[in-house]
């Protein structure tokens, strides 16, 4: 049986915990262990903190729209934002590439894609940018 | 997320407890910074009740290796959790902060 969540929420750092918990509760009903919700927490909270950061420019009246299909054991998320966008994907992906200075490790993505079993993403300058990341919940067997 | 200091000879324990992202990086980075002044030459993160930290504490980390650098002072890792042993490892902190 298929299970949707959506919000749509304030693109505020305080709410990064939040957000990355909410996720992991939603998608704790397929039993994961330790392990595979740590995962799942960093990957969001580093797809939610590329909006907040890079999308918006820390712009805190715009909004961040999560979306979590879970299919059976695959799970599928979706991130987006209405942000500047990213000029250049290809490069974005790079391990340690980033637009900003200080505070900055460049490996946001590099970490999404080993904590997933997939992940694209679609952006265009001044339209936003998409995360999609899917994850299949191998069955745990001391469940 | 709080860090806690302790003086201990030559060394400090910094103690950190909670989750570090986006919200509270710039809290670690001053916090972290106020010890980084030269008054102590080794400084030991002691990761053993962190229950969260994401890219941005890495890049605070980098950040701080940099100044630590600079004053001479030496950072050691201590008591990472697998999964951000993993992370650690990922982002090639290990080839410029040792873990003890």
């Amino acid at each position: 049986m298929d299970n949707f969540l959506s919000i749509k929420i304030s693109a505020k750092d305080e709410n990064v915990k939040f957000i990355r918990s909410m996720v992991a509760s939603f998608v704790s009903n397929l039993n994961p262990n330790v392990d595979v919700l740590l995962d799942i927490k960093t990957a969001i909270s580093e797809a939610v903190t590329n909006c907040i950061v890079h999308g918006y420019k820390h712009q805190q009246d715009k909004y961040i729209y999560i979306e979590v299909l879970i299919e059976g054991r695959l799970v599928k998320f979706k991130i987006q934002d209405y942000g500047i966008g990213i000029d250049n994907v290809d490069k974005a992906l790079e391990p340690f590439y980033s637009t900003e200075g200080d505070l900055r490790s460049g490996m946001g993505f590099t970490l999404m894609s080993s904590f997933m079993d997939k992940l694209d993403v679609i952006s265009k300058p001044n339209d936003g940018t998409t995360v999609y990341m899917e994850k299949y919940f191998v069955e745990d067997e001391n469940a | 997320m709080d860090i806690k200091f302790y003086d201990n000879d030559n060394d400090l324990i910094s103690e950190f407890y909670g989750e570090i992202d986006e919200s509270n990086a710039y809290l670690m980075k001053s916090k972290l910074d106020s010890v980084l002044n030269g008054k102590y030459k080794s400084i030991i993160l002691d990761f053993k009740n962190l229950d969260f930290m994401d890219s941005t504490g890495i890049g605070v980390l980098l950040g701080r290796y940099k100044k630590a650098q600079d004053n001479n002072i030496s950072l050691y890792i201590k008591n990472p959790s697998n999964h951000l042993d993993f992370i650690l490892k990922t982002c090639g902190i290990y080839t410029i902060i040792q873990k003890i």
